[in-house]
């Protein structure tokens, strides 16, 4: 029962992480058409961000709130000088954030080196229930994914920045036409989605600890969640990201951790092919 | 953005460069004879024939790892540069058949080169089909985006499938694996191992010029201009696509054996997503749609690399990936463009018209 109990909340904690992760992915993708492969270096900047200000003695929590502004602001910089050229062009863009996430990643390595950086839990110790003891930080990262997530859906779906994004995304033509203005509408999903990634890098490299390959480590998992979960929409994203999340956390306790790993994405992949249009299908939130 | 919009976009970018062809191409009939393909090809091959000539005997060894990385450049540059398909995964076929050789020569002892460069190229060959048939095949065409991930996906579970598998070595990979052999010869690193590498590239270059000189090249170039005009036209665009992917990766395996043997060993990385991008960049930089833009972006990374890595190891990935960007976004068709005009680019294709064309 304990050992059930613990698995259940290692198995939720990693996917609340790859939801986390997946958000800004998912948003970009969905709202712009553009599968950004420089956002695991965004997670990667959040993470050294974080670290920088322990570092320098300020206290965790404050690089915390800092990484996704920063990280965010950078986005919209990067989306207004060279993102902005690649709309049109899906399998370009690919190409050209790829050339920007090899900048910042090896930019990172230059300044930490190939070292594995740890940075302490803000909320150390543990949760006990019982006999039980479960980590204070995993599960805080499971709360602020959930208001996060829930913030994101209110956002996109109940105020007018939020109807503007989603007017952009269904017929610019049309948005522009109606007093939109669309660039400002892309640089602003881009910048919110930078933001979320580098939020989500500051809250697990208490976790993983820093190294520069942080976030190449979950591009991958989070490109295939976003396909399962259906691009187009917010909720498909993150239903993917939980699906294959929840998976890669919870086959590993069944057969040989090998398998596992590759056989969430064969299984995600033999989904994708059959069900192109993904688990959620459908534009909007 | 609606995809109804883009294809529109295209289509009109095609038609402008369509025109814009035309009058090249009525210009180009009075300047005729001024050919720099050639010229390019040419002075690629005699330098490379030169070079072990002039290098010290590390440079040889270092510049036969760059042929090899060259003719695995032209399997990417086939199914990028002319069908149009991204593979963000053409390393699991030369990686697979690097393992696949290396096994064949740790346990069955088997290194004679006639029979270990036919199976790696089966091995890539057969990969390409199986990946590639599942990816590119079936009632509804896959979307470009669905296909790089794919491929992508599919580098980065073999990676860590390699691993993971202790008969494969896991991390470390299969170490010292014999050398190649013809009867009682052995290749090892020098010289003869450089211009086997260079014959060999050579005649896979040749078989590649003629293949896409030919009627299935034009196809293959129209899938990459405009697909669905071709498929318009009658032409199967997913089987077309499915053939010129599995003949990338036969290309690819025997790059990657050829990579095994001369390295002497195998490791993870080699079916990655690292070598995936890398050979991405070579063909970008080097200018994909022509096959020697491909060979001549492997030797300018590698080269360059080699070079700085000496001095400047820790910013040398920075200025590629600054390089990279500038080149995507002002040079889209590679280093190759400053000398190579957009219509000798195209080329022409199939057997020669029997009857003069009316100038117009």
């Amino acid at each position: 029962m304990a050992n059930a109990f613990v698995a259940a909340f290692e198995i939720l904690s990693f996917g609340a992480i790859i939801v986390l992760i997946v958000l800004g992915l998912g948003i970009i993708a969905s709202m712009m058409g553009i599968f950004n492969f420089a956002q695991g270096e965004f997670v990667l900047l959040g993470a050294y961000i974080t670290y920088l200000a322990y570092a320098k003695g300020m206290p965790i929590w404050a690089g915390m709130v800092a990484a996704p502004f920063v990280v965010g602001a950078l986005g919209f910089v990067l989306e207004a000088l060279i993102i902005r050229r690649f709309y049109a062009a899906p399998i370009v863009a690919m190409l050209g954030t790829y050339a920007l996430g090899l900048i910042i990643r090896e930019s990172v390595r230059g300044l930490i080196g190939g070292f594995y950086l740890t940075v302490p839990e803000p909320i150390g110790g543990s949760i006990d229930i019982g006999a039980m003891h479960i980590s204070a930080w995993r599960f805080t990262i499971i709360v602020i994914t959930l208001l996060v997530m829930a913030g994101c859906y209110l956002l996109l779906s109940r105020t007018s920045f939020g109807l503007r994004v989603r007017a952009t995304l269904e017929n610019p033509a049309l948005a522009r036409a109606s007093g939109i203005s669309t660039p400002l509408i892309y640089g602003a999903t881009f910048a919110f989605g930078a933001a979320l990634a580098g939020l989500a890098g500051a809250l697990i490299v208490p976790v993983f600890s820093l190294f520069a390959d942080l976030g190449l480590r979950f591009l991958i998992q989070g490109f295939v969640a976003v396909m399962v979960g259906g691009v187009g929409s917010f909720i498909g994203p993150v239903a993917g990201a939980g699906v294959i999340g929840t998976l890669s956390a919870a086959l590993p306790w069944v057969m040989a951790p090998v398998v596992a790993d590759v056989l969430v994405f064969v299984l995600a992949i033999v989904f994708i092919k059959f069900r192109p249009q993904g688990l959620i299908a459908g534009k909007g939130v | 953005m609606p995809k109804s919009m883009s294809v529109v976009r295209e289509a009109i970018a095609g038609d402008e460069a369509d025109d814009a062809m035309a009058e090249r191409a009525a210009a180009g009939q009075v300047a005729a004879g001024r050919k720099v393909l050639p010229i390019v090809e040419g002075v690629v091959l005699v330098a490379a024939l030169l070079a072990p000539l002039v290098l010290q005997d590390y440079l040889t060894v270092f510049a036969t790892r760059v042929i090899i990385l060259a003719l695995f450049a032209l399997s990417f540059d086939l199914v990028w540069g002319y069908a149009g398909i991204m593979s963000f995964g053409q390393a699991l076929f030369f990686g697979s058949a690097g393992y696949g050789v290396a096994l064949l020569a740790r346990d069955l002892d088997i290194t004679n080169i006639f029979l270990v460069l036919p199976a790696g190229t089966l091995i890539g060959l057969t990969f390409a089909l199986l990946l590639g048939g599942f990816l590119l095949l079936g009632r509804h065409p896959s979307s470009v985006i669905f296909v790089s991930l794919g491929t992508l996906t599919g580098s980065y579970a073999a990676d860590r499938l390699a691993r993971g598998w202790y008969y494969l070595g896991g991390q470390n990979g299969i170490p010292s694996i014999a050398p190649m052999t013809v009867g009682s010869y052995e290749f090892s690193e020098g010289p003869p191992f450089y211009y086997l590498v260079l014959g060999i590239l050579v005649v896979v270059y040749l078989l590649c010029r003629f293949l896409v000189r030919s009627q299935f090249g034009l196809a293959l170039a129209g899938l990459r201009e405009n697909e669905q005009r071709i498929a318009f036209f009658g032409y199967k665009a997913q089987h077309l696509k499915a053939i010129i992917f599995a003949i990338g990766g036969a290309v690819a395996g025997l790059a990657g054996s050829l990579y095994a043997f001369h390295e002497g060993f195998v490791w993870p990385n080699m079916v990655g997503v690292v070598v995936s991008t890398q050979v991405v960049l070579y063909v970008l930089f080097g200018g994909s749609g022509t096959l020697i833009g491909a060979v001549i972006g492997a030797i300018i990374v590698e080269g360059v690399s080699f070079w700085l890595s000496d001095n400047y190891r820790d910013i040398w990935p920075i200025i590629l990936g600054v390089l990279l960007l500038l080149v995507i976004l002002f040079r889209p068709l590679g280093l190759i463009s400053f000398v190579l005009g957009e219509r000798e680019r195209v080329g022409s294709f199939g057997a020669k018209p029997k009857e003069k064309r009316n100038a117009p």
